[in-house]
């Protein structure tokens, strides 16, 4: 070994350097977690419409001087894992807030939090009747045959259920990093659910208590998630924006509500183990969902580097659906930094209320009219599939531009 | 036989002589006791006439002891026995003792296997022998202790509570294998990055920051933990852990309901029952709603 090639002088003096930075940082710090911090997360104010069981609807006040507001109110429905804060977790980066700018008459279903009473719901619980009534309650609020649905996640998954079941009812679809085909094994949550025992789980449990998956989500990524995510703290402490947004995300990724257990086990066990929702063959209180009957126009967002839904989970769905309406948009970026990165702030919500409003002036079509639409369409070889791609421009480290974004 | 009782140590001792003269005593004692013909005390009597009964029987008993043990045949078999003693407990410590170095001969060897597990990024057949090996031990040697079947009144309740034990201690030894296969790709990683280091010194790029010397470190691990957690040895660890720990609740559950069953308050199983009936009526009542065209929003009725 040629000892001549190291530069220790220049590796000492480093050092030096460090830990002087670090004596700095230590001192600010020390300041800024004795100081006064503001950490709260989904602070947009909202009115509770609706309430049953555990179950609550939200409704934000959109600005009512927005130009071009939407008719049709759209309900995000998000998953039984976590919580739909998330979609409004700092002020500067809140889906929310950009709907609501954007003019969407916007409600939200809390889930809340389940307890061992709730155990026995299952999926057609969920879908069937919470999301069922409360649609059927929106409607009637607005006095519109049809609203918006947006799913997120497992709530996306729900949503592609209801609107196979309900098609009427929904008159376009927004799936988010939701799993619809499950058969891969790119997803380590794929890999490990395929022998899971999940009726000694359901025996043990009683509902699926939420720390125990945030273990599990943990493990996903230890090195990131356990150790890396640390350090970038430790080396951002002396900034007071980075520690709160810290906390933010801290406080909402382990407010976890417990799964209640029949769901759990019909969601492992149909689409996990069987897959049978992507094959048009799962079954929802004697209902076969029958995914050709989702005939609305789709939009279906998902994450290129997303380690809990991968893209291939996600990405089967628009050629599986009845709908000739169908837009894929792939995001290189994971399943939360679609909501949460700064950079997805500017195209995916936005890309949402646009998306939207250009199919909000359309009339609302009856199945009937749906299927003679579907057959002229059919005739004429029209069938608008659309595949799109976004980049992470933090990966490229540039700045945003139309550049950026590129058909596949 | 004769020669031997002659050399008996016991023949010397005047022990037998001893007892039966001592239990003679205690009888004529007994019998001299005057009884009391007073019918006012007749119940403090008849507990006293009992008392000496018993006693006169139990001392009946050792007479007759001490005489079969004055016999030559029996003096000398208990004499042989006392002389025997040293060498069954010699035997009997052999034994453990050779138990337990068989147990440590078997862990030492396979702790020695602990460092030449597998190679960088590959976590296929990975050599979890130690932990099996301790599991066997823990099966064969301590778990059918806690597998004895109780008798008696409180043979379930024990039967419950020795089984949590049981399960727990399957349930630590997986918990300790699982840690084991999850600090492998630690391990695995600063050897990789060792190497990396030395190869990036004799390149003459050593890194210049502690940041950059981190930054190649987590890419390392990060790489290591995907390749294990793709492994099926990783998804089997995981759920023998997961159902080891299932096992470990549910017996713990059960015990912890048979202590509750003796307190004023609801088991878990009945308010398991109760949810059911409770989750059902609901479902009814909201179908009824919903026939009658009532809105399920509480928050109507309210209003």
């Amino acid at each position: 070994m040629d000892s001549t090639k190291i530069p220790l002088d220049l590796i000492l003096e480093k050092m030096a350097e460090d830990a002087e930075k670090a004596q700095k940082r230590v001192t600010k710090a020390s300041e800024i977690l004795q100081g006064q911090l503001h950490y709260e997360i989904a602070l947009t104010p909202y009115e509770i419409v609706y309430e049953e069981d555990r179950v609550k609807v939200k409704h934000y006040f959109r600005n009512e001087n927005a130009e071009n507001k939407l008719n049709v109110p759209l309900l995000v429905v998000y998953a039984l894992i976590n919580r739909e804060t998330m979609l409004d977790l700092q002020p500067d980066r809140s889906v929310v807030k950009t709907f609501l700018e954007g003019g969407i008459d916007l409600y939200m279903i809390d889930w809340g939090y389940p307890t061992r009473k709730d155990h026995f719901l299952t999926i057609d619980d969920h879908v069937n009747g919470y999301m069922n009534n409360i649609v059927d309650f929106i409607r009637k609020r607005h006095n519109v045959p049809q609203i918006n649905l947006m799913g997120i996640c497992m709530g996306g998954t729900f949503s592609i259920m209801y609107s196979a079941l309900h098609p009427d009812k929904i008159k376009n679809l927004i799936t988010t990093v939701t799993p619809s085909s499950f058969n891969t094994d790119r997803g380590l949550l794929h890999v490990w659910m395929k022998d899971v025992d999940v009726d000694r789980m359901i025996k043990t449990f009683g509902n699926i208590p939420g720390d125990l998956m945030n273990l599990g989500f943990l493990l996903l990524n230890p090195a990131r998630l356990m150790v890396d995510k640390y350090i970038s703290f430790m080396d951002n402490m002396d900034n007071k924006d980075f520690v709160e947004n810290f906390v933010r995300m801290e406080r909402w990724i382990f407010d976890s509500p417990d799964v209640p257990g029949e769901t759990f086990r019909q969601f492992i066990e149909d689409c996990y183990k069987k897959n049978l929702l992507i094959k048009s063959r799962m079954y929802l209180g004697g209902k076969r969902i029958d995914l050709k009957k989702l005939s609305m126009p789709l939009l279906n967002f998902f994450g290129e580097y997303d380690h809990l839904v991968p893209p291939q989970a996600c990405n089967q769905l628009s050629k599986a659906v009845g709908s000739k309406d169908v837009e894929d948009v792939c995001l290189e970026t994971g399943h939360i930094g679609i909501y949460v990165s700064s950079k997805f702030q500017k195209l995916f919500a936005p890309k949402i209320v646009q998306w939207l409003k250009e199919r909000d002036k359309e009339e609302i079509v009856t199945q009937t009219k749906l299927s003679d639409v579907r057959k002229k369409s059919a005739k004429n070889g029209v069938s608008k599939v659309k595949r799109v791609r976004h980049a992470d421009d933090s990966r490229a480290g540039s700045t945003l531009n139309s550049s950026t974004l590129r058909e596949r | 036989m004769a020669d031997e009782d002659k050399q008996s140590p016991l023949k010397e001792v005047p022990f037998f002589p001893w007892l039966t003269v001592a239990a003679d005593m205690w009888l004529n004692l007994i019998k001299a006791t005057p009884s009391n013909p007073d019918t006012s005390v007749m119940t403090q009597t008849a507990v006293q006439s009992r008392f000496t009964r018993q006693l006169d029987t139990n001392l009946n008993l050792l007479k007759s002891f001490s005489r079969m043990m004055s016999e030559p045949e029996s003096a000398s078999a208990a004499a042989n026995s006392l002389s025997a003693m040293p060498e069954i407990l010699m035997k009997m410590a052999k034994s453990g003792f050779e138990a337990a170095m068989q147990i440590q001969n078997h862990l030492v060897e396979k702790a020695g296997k602990i460092g030449k597990r597998t190679e960088a990024y590959n976590f296929e057949n990975l050599d979890q022998e130690v932990f099996k090996a301790f599991s066997d031990i823990y099966e064969k040697e301590f778990s059918q202790y806690f597998k004895i079947p109780p008798l008696g009144l409180t043979r379930f309740y024990q039967e419950r509570f020795n089984e949590m034990l049981d399960k727990y201690n399957v349930f630590e030894t997986m918990l300790a294998e699982f840690f084991s296969v999850l600090y492998l790709p630690l391990e695995k990683s600063f050897k990789v990055f060792q190497e990396k280091l030395k190869q990036m010194a004799e390149e003459g790029n050593l890194p210049k920051e502690a940041k950059e010397s981190y930054t190649i470190w987590i890419k390392i691990l990060e790489g290591h933990y995907i390749s294990l957690f793709r492994s099926k040895e990783y998804t089997d660890t995981l759920h023998r852990t997961l159902n080891t720990l299932e096992d470990f609740i549910i017996v713990r559950n059960r015990m912890l309901e048979d202590f509750l069953q003796m307190l004023p308050v609801v088991t878990q199983k009945e308010m398991e029952e109760l949810y059911k009936e409770f989750h059902v009526l609901k479902k009814r009542v909201k179908e009824l709603e919903k026939q009658l065209n009532i809105s399920p929003n509480t928050l109507t009725v309210i209003k």
